[in-house]
């Protein structure tokens, strides 16, 4: 579903060139939950970025199902996105002018799906926020925040979903529930799930796990 | 997206955005924009219109032949054998008497027929709602004009007296045909019958006097009329057809377009720059949102369409509120201006409005399209990583655009484009030289920030830090202040120098007609009443027709061709002496044996200004007869000694077999103006001008035109506001964030409103001290180069402007920087 081979990200600095990924090649299987681990500044956000299709690669190939995402243009990659990919970001990422149903229904109506509306309530009582339909996400506490952050993810039924340390923002319990949540709708939907988080207990919930280090995957059994 | 999709999502996002607060400073320099051009759009398309439509009716006829002598039988009778209707009437100015109060009138006398089109317009008293009149004054009547019965104190039914003749008021004249060429006419009018004229006693040989021959036909019969007739006219005759009527009328207009034009650009322009940081920090705060809808798909067509759409609409109906606004400010324009205009105004044709909506989208396009462009490119991955925006838009497509949409504007006022690229030159150069001055004077603000208290140096600092904004918002402020502040001096400066130009003793009243036989009789008047009068000079009425045997108008340069001094009858005089205040510049003055002799002395701006030499020939015509006279010398004249003065004068024994009428001047305290009304009365002929009134009434007019401008101005101080409040808010995260900061860390609510009041208050003095400036230099070469005053500091202004400019500002920004304490320093920092 997911496909990396010699990715690697090199950015110019003052101080000359930067490697922030070397040598990816990694491969996700459809349905399955992989989390990418790491500590601060080890790549992952960089690597999520790239796997998504938000960012294009100094070297190396990325496929997102069968798109081959950096040959595409940045308008092909946001169709492929569109069509393929939902998004869980630690910061929610939610529109403040729209309210918690106008976030879900947007990927809907982005994709002129048919009934936007009714799909998007049914997703919002789903997560729980059946009686916050119209409040806006400055009226939402932050796990109610990621709870519609989810729900507009799983909107389009996305068989790829990308989740950027989705409880950074909440406190353990909130986060928990979030998390719970957002593996219960996994299941559910049979959506292959990337997570990036350097929580060790979250990362432990999934199928497999990813250490990045420098800009480099660690082999599976090496201690980091 | 499908459009459907995106037009609803653009909708939705535009009603929250609005009420987020968001847009309405760019609405709000949208609509001042937009009702600044429409205001003038309105009032200029309104009277052009009015001035169409009714051109005929404004002429009182579709030809009008004008000379200063009755015209041959024939030519009469050749109009009426080509099927052409006739009517005739007489204008003159003439000293109008009631009781013990008199009043200077333009007088014009009707025969039947007239007006062979359109109509006159009546009121039943001064003041009242007017209609249509198929009438015209009967013998014995008089309908005179609202403001000559207010001066007189009458109303409909009393008697005044023209000449000798009594005529009974009738009605009150609120419009009459052919008033064309002078559209703020500066005598009140009055309407009589011309078979009243003779017993008047009014009209003599020599007379200042006017006969207009009016025809009305098919379109055909005129034309062919006018093709006879053309051949046949005279120097002295002017022929006026529909399109020469209305191209006078049209010229005034355009001119006020022009001019206001200039005022409505300013204010198009200021708030244009208000509209680009408006749009700025809308592109700014819409970055997140460009991001995450890249982020689930949308293309950047998707997203141009999406904020296009919103700014289509917001455009539209910012440009619609702007429209009506100006709609209403032109009302106001029209009841400033209601008695000086010439013509009824038309209802409103669709055109401005549409001119107003375009200039909404125009200003829109121009100045906000850039940044709201910069968000299709929008990296998807800023999702991530906050710090990542979209590349800078290029600063030449910034100002190309706002430049071509500004030339644009520009044009579509001027429509010349030398005015157009001087206009924009001239206003960059300003601008440039006021920012810069500006800059530097915050700067020098900003060396006193170590000596002041702890708010002050506070608000100085802000200043400082955003200087860019505050050079930007010192000049939009500095601009509209030192405009305003340039109007209000020009005005009441001129208004003084009027007054002080009649000082004790100098000559205030010309008496004017004074017929030959009466010259020593009216001598002796005045002497037996002890009014002291200047010399009594003869006036023969000629027209200047050739300058070394070559036609006038062949003879002098292209921008003389339009000389007052050549489309009108010039008053000749001959004298033996010198007066006090001529001098001759070259030449000689007449000596005994010059008398009979062919000479002139010319005055020598007049030579100047056509060219003319000492020795040259000049040609005149007087009545039918021509002569001719050679230059023997060029005399300067200080025209404003109130004194009978003459471009042209001839030694004696050359034009005294002319008619002649005479001219005097003499100086008469406010007290012994009885003294007039008898004058008037001894010798009907007599015109007196009294020059008091008449100033009275050019300050009066003077008033409502440059009251008009002020009005205007309003406009661009308002988008001054429009600048400050955007410039606010741009600044607002950072100052709500600053402050949130400061008050976490001890600062009092109290000390940070002080701050701000600092901040704006040196803002606005800073403002006034460059429109101050501007104001003294802009002042300095208005008054040496084309008042010809004398120039004195205007000390006035640098403690006015300032003031003011602290006031406005300071109020303005301490009220638009409240949100700052208002909100919650945890939530604030929070939110960050």
């Amino acid at each position: 579903m997911v496909a990396a081979s010699g990715l690697g990200k090199r950015v110019y600095t003052a101080a000359g060139p930067l490697d922030i990924l070397s040598d990816i090649d990694l491969q996700i299987q459809a349905g399955k939950a992989v989390a990418i681990v790491g500590v601060s500044g080890s790549g992952k956000s960089t690597l999520l970025g790239l796997l998504a299709g938000l960012d294009l690669p100094s070297s190396g190939d990325v496929w997102l199902a069968e798109h081959h995402m950096n040959a595409l243009d940045e308008d092909g990659r946001a169709q492929v996105r569109g069509q393929l990919v939902g998004f869980v970001f630690q910061s929610f990422q939610l529109l403040s002018g729209l309210t918690a149903l106008e976030n879900v229904m947007l990927p809907l109506e982005l994709a002129a799906a048919a009934e936007p509306r009714a799909q998007a309530a049914e997703l919002l009582e789903r997560v729980g926020l059946a009686e916050r339909l119209t409040h806006y996400p400055k009226q939402l506490s932050g796990g109610e925040q990621q709870r519609v952050a989810i729900a507009r993810a799983f909107s389009m039924r996305p068989a790829i979903l990308f989740a950027d340390e989705p409880t950074g923002n909440l406190d353990s319990s909130t986060g928990e529930t979030v998390i719970d949540l957002l593996f219960e709708l996994n299941r559910e939907r049979d959506t292959t799930l990337v997570l990036v988080t350097h929580d060790e207990a979250l990362a432990a919930r999934c199928e497999r796990r990813i250490r990045l280090e420098a800009g480099r995957i660690v082999p599976a059994g090496t201690t980091p | 997206m499908t459009h459907a999709t995106r037009w609803r999502l653009a909708m939705r996002l535009l009603a929250r955005d609005w009420r987020a607060g968001e847009l309405r400073i760019l609405s709000a320099a949208i609509v001042i924009a937009v009702a600044a051009s429409t205001a003038i759009g309105f009032f200029t398309d309104r009277l052009g219109r009015g001035m169409i439509n009714q051109s005929a009716d404004f002429l009182g006829a579709d030809l009008v032949l004008e000379s200063p002598r009755p015209v041959a039988a024939a030519w009469l009778a050749q109009a009426r054998s080509t099927g052409l209707r006739t009517s005739e009437t007489l204008k003159f100015s003439s000293v109008v008497v009631a009781g013990d109060k008199l009043q200077l009138a333009g007088v014009r006398a009707v025969a039947a027929g007239f007006p062979l089109r359109g109509s006159l317009r009546t009121a039943p008293g001064p003041f009242l709602t007017d209609a249509e009149d198929a009438g015209m004054p009967a013998a014995g009547e008089a309908w005179a004009a609202p403001r000559l019965l207010t001066r007189l104190g009458l109303d409909s039914g009393d008697t005044l007296t023209v000449g000798e003749q009594a005529l009974v008021i009738r009605k009150v004249l609120t419009f009459e045909p052919g008033q064309v060429g002078s559209p703020f006419g500066v005598a009140p009018r009055l309407l009589m019958n011309l078979a009243d004229v003779p017993a008047t006693g009014v009209v003599q040989p020599g007379s200042r006097l006017t006969y207009q021959y009016l025809f009305a036909g098919t379109e055909q019969d005129i034309a062919r009329f006018r093709g006879w007739l053309k051949a046949r006219l005279g120097a002295s005759h002017r022929l006026v057809g529909v399109q020469e009527g209305r191209r006078a009328v049209g010229s005034a207009l355009e001119r006020a377009e022009r001019f206001l034009g200039l005022a409505v650009m300013a204010a198009i322009v200021l708030a244009g720059v208000a509209i680009a940081m408006a749009a700025r920090r809308y592109s700014q705060r819409h970055f997140d949102m460009s991001a995450m809808l890249r982020c689930l798909g949308a293309s950047q067509r998707d997203l141009l369409g999406l904020y296009l759409a919103q700014l289509l609409v917001l455009g539209l109906l910012a440009s619609a509120a702007g429209c009506l606004l100006g709609w209403l400010a032109q009302q106001g324009l029209l009841v400033l201006l209601a008695e000086l205009l010439p013509m009824a105004p038309s209802a409103t044709s669709a055109w401005p409005l549409l001119a107003g909506l375009l200039t909404g989208l125009v200003v829109l396009a121009g100045f906000a399209l850039p940044p709201v462009l910069r968000l299709k490119g929008v990296p998807p991955l800023r999702v991530l990583r906050r710090d990542l925006s979209p590349l800078p838009s290029n600063a030449w497509l910034v100002y190309g655009i706002a430049i071509a949409a500004v030339v644009l504007l520009m044009w579509r006022y001027t429509g010349n484009a030398k005015l157009t690229l001087a206009a924009l030159a001239g206003g960059a150069a300003a601008s440039a030289v006021l920012g810069v001055l500006g800059f530097i004077l915050l700067a020098l603000g900003r060396r006193l920030h170590t000596r002041v208290g702890v708010a002050w140096r506070f608000g100085l600092n802000n200043l400082w830090r955003r200087r860019r904004t505050s050079v930007s918002q010192i000049l939009a402020f500095g601009l509209a202040l030192m405009a305003m502040a340039v109007i209000a001096l020009v005005r009441s400066d001129l208004l003084t120098t009027w007054q002080d130009q009649l000082p004790v003793d100098v000559p205030n009243h010309f008496a004017i007609n004074i017929l030959p036989d009466q010259v020593e009789a009216v001598r002796d008047f005045m002497a037996a009443r002890d009014v002291p009068t200047t010399q009594i000079y003869p006036m023969v009425r000629g027209r200047l027709v050739s300058i070394n045997a070559e036609a006038v108008s062949q003879a002098v340069t292209k921008e003389a061709q339009s000389d007052n001094a050549l489309n009108r009858e010039l008053n000749l005089t001959w004298t033996t002496e010198l007066q006090e205040d001529n001098a001759i510049v070259s030449g000689r003055w007449w000596r005994v044996e010059d008398s009979g002799r062919p000479l002139v002395s010319v005055e020598s701006k007049l030579a100047e200004r056509l060219g003319i030499e000492l020795n040259d020939y000049l040609g005149f015509t007087v009545g039918d007869e021509a002569f001719s006279a050679r230059v023997a010398s060029i005399r300067s004249v200080q025209w404003d000694s109130f004194r009978p003065n003459f471009y042209m004068v001839f030694p004696p024994g050359v034009i005294e077999r002319f008619a002649a009428t005479w001219m005097t001047s003499f100086y008469l305290p406010p007290g012994d103006k009885p003294m007039l009304i008898e004058l008037v009365r001894n010798y009907p002929a007599i015109t007196v001008l009294e020059m008091d009134l008449i100033i009275a009434q050019v300050e009066r007019i003077f008033r409502q035109v440059t009251l008009v401008v002020e009005y205007v101005l309003l406009f661009v101080l308002l988008a001054g506001f429009a600048v400050l409040f955007a410039a606010l808010q741009a600044s607002l995260d950072e100052r709500l964030y600053e402050g949130a900061l400061l008050r976490a860390l001890g600062a009092s609510r109290r000390q940070l409103r002080s701050g701000h009041l600092a901040e704006f208050i040196t803002l606005g003095a800073l403002a006034g001290l460059v429109a101050a400036i501007g104001t003294e230099c802009l002042a300095w070469v208005l008054y040496s180069q084309v008042l010809h005053f004398d120039y004195s500091f205007k000390w006035p202004v640098w403690i006015a402007a300032p003031l003011v400019g602290a006031v406005l500002i300071g109020a303005a920004g301490y009220r638009g920087t409240r949100p700052v304490v208002e909100r919650s320093p945890v939530v604030l920092l929070r939110e960050r």
